[in-house]
């Protein structure tokens, strides 16, 4: 068997493009994704029943189905039904940030109920606000002991973006594919879309694991 | 006492499910007094004074501070919680925090106090429970009995009108309780009232102008620490203060 890795070289800036896509994806989601989830997790928190039981069901729905199931939804079902027409990238966008912040809700939601009514008590007899509180004492707290969560979710959903390749959202799974079935090259490009997903994902989580380490809190 | 009464008890009652907590507890504090609560564990001390912040609701009954109801609304609670400090078994201090940002937190946030003038109150403050050195530590580098005096400096930041402490000594090493003791002493002789909880009897001797002594959630006896240490009336008095190995001796 013989390689052509010229084939890769050519495709470069292609799939440089694929891999900006990527990235900007996973950086919009995430944006999303974290307001979103800090919202439903303090929406299912809140004691009200309604609003709490509407956000359990976005939950439980995006958790429990299949993401390209999500894509691909919001790509068909949408316009059909509601008659809401979105681009492709709006629609990956949609999917994903609906999706990541289920996932982040119950991060967010673990990470609050594992404070202890202590230091809430702490911060009220100090004649503290619930809402300051929750800002300066509960939420720093929780949010350092959901970091490595928050992370793991990140470098999934970086790799998962690939998923909107279906909807042909040119990110790097989709130029890839795209090259390969131009040029037939299979082992070469998907060689090609490996190394680049793992340069791009290999420091994030090493920067993830560092940012745990340094502001890990101390009990 | 001829002071004025700061904070009365009406007859409260709490209740958590089943369990009543409260049964009906009647008690005034008086400005400048010392009032210790003794008696044994799950009696419903601790929770007479997460009532008095209104921590905790109350099912029954009446509490007033300098003269105005206790009540359940978030504004009118804060501005009482504001003028109560409150100390904690468990310290409660905050672990992201720094020791100097521990102690202006409440100052900053609720008082609208500058920065520059809360580290200076809390600057003063550490000084006075013996830990100025430690204002850039975090409450993990400090012992239990360092820990809890960061906590009261805490609640003596916000210059309350009264102290709050719920046995401020049992989650620590026998070897740091005097420490806290002392700070607590040094308060009480400096005239600020302090309604504490606690098992240390020989503390409830020497430094409260009263004592009362909780059982099942009532106020069984109350009296001036030399009534109660020395000649109990009542015969649950008694048992408890002979369990805990005191035997009505006075140095």
């Amino acid at each position: 068997m013989t390689f052509d890795w010229n084939i890769v070289w050519s495709s470069l800036p292609r799939l440089l493009d694929g891999a900006w896509m990527t990235i900007w994806l996973s950086v919009v989601t995430m944006l999303l994704a974290i307001p979103g989830g800090l919202a439903l997790a303090l929406l299912r928190l809140s004691g009200i029943k309604p609003l709490a039981m509407a956000a359990t069901a976005f939950v439980e729905f995006f958790r429990a189905t299949p993401l390209i199931l999500q894509i691909y939804w919001v790509y068909y079902v949408l316009p059909a039904y509601f008659d809401i027409q979105l681009s492709q990238i709006a629609t990956a966008i949609v999917g994903l940030a609906c999706n990541i912040s289920a996932f982040n809700s119950e991060t967010f939601r673990s990470g609050i109920v594992s404070i202890r009514q202590g230091q809430w008590n702490a911060g009220l007899a100090l004649g503290m606000s619930r809402v300051s509180v929750f800002c300066r004492i509960v939420a720093p707290q929780a949010l350092m002991r959901v970091l490595p969560a928050l992370a793991s979710t990140w470098v999934s959903l970086f790799k998962d973006t690939s998923l909107v390749s279906i909807i042909a959202v040119s990110e790097l799974s989709y130029v890839a594919l795209q090259i390969r079935a131009e040029t037939y090259r299979i082992l070469e490009v998907l060689t090609a879309m490996a190394a680049l997903y793992w340069l791009m994902g290999y420091p994030q989580a090493k920067l993830v694991d560092w940012i745990h380490h340094r502001f890990k809190v101390a009990e | 006492m001829t002071a004025a009464p700061i904070l009365v008890f009406e007859n409260v009652v709490k209740r958590y499910g089943a369990l009543t907590a409260l049964a009906g507890v009647s008690l005034t504090l008086h400005r400048g007094e010392v009032v210790c609560l003794i008696g044994p564990s799950g009696s419903g001390k601790s929770t007479l004074l997460r009532c008095a912040n209104a921590l905790d609701p109350l099912d029954q009954g009446r509490i007033s501070f300098d003269g105005h109801e206790v009540r359940s609304s978030e504004a009118s609670v804060r501005l009482v919680r504001q003028r109560m400090g409150m100390v904690f078994q468990n310290f409660e201090l905050f672990p992201h925090l720094t020791v100097l940002r521990n102690v202006t937190i409440g100052p900053t946030t609720v008082l609208k106090l500058g920065q520059a003038e809360a580290d200076a109150r809390a600057r003063k403050l550490l000084a006075k429970v013996g830990l100025a050195d430690k204002e850039t530590s975090h409450p993990s580098a400090l012992s239990g009995g360092q820990q809890q005096r960061v906590a009261i400096a805490r609640a003596l930041a916000m210059e309350p009108a009264l102290m709050l402490f719920d046995e401020p000594t049992s989650a620590l090493d026998p070897e740091t309780i005097g420490e806290v003791l002392s700070v607590m002493k040094t308060l009480a002789d400096e005239g600020m009232t302090m309604l504490v909880v606690t098992h240390e009897m020989d503390f409830a001797r020497r430094v409260a102008n009263r004592v009362a002594v909780f059982d099942k959630g009532r106020v069984i006896e109350e009296g001036t620490p030399q009534e109660i240490f020395t000649a109990p009336k009542v015969p649950r008095t008694r048992d408890f203060l002979s369990h805990l190995g005191w035997h009505g001796e006075s140095k």
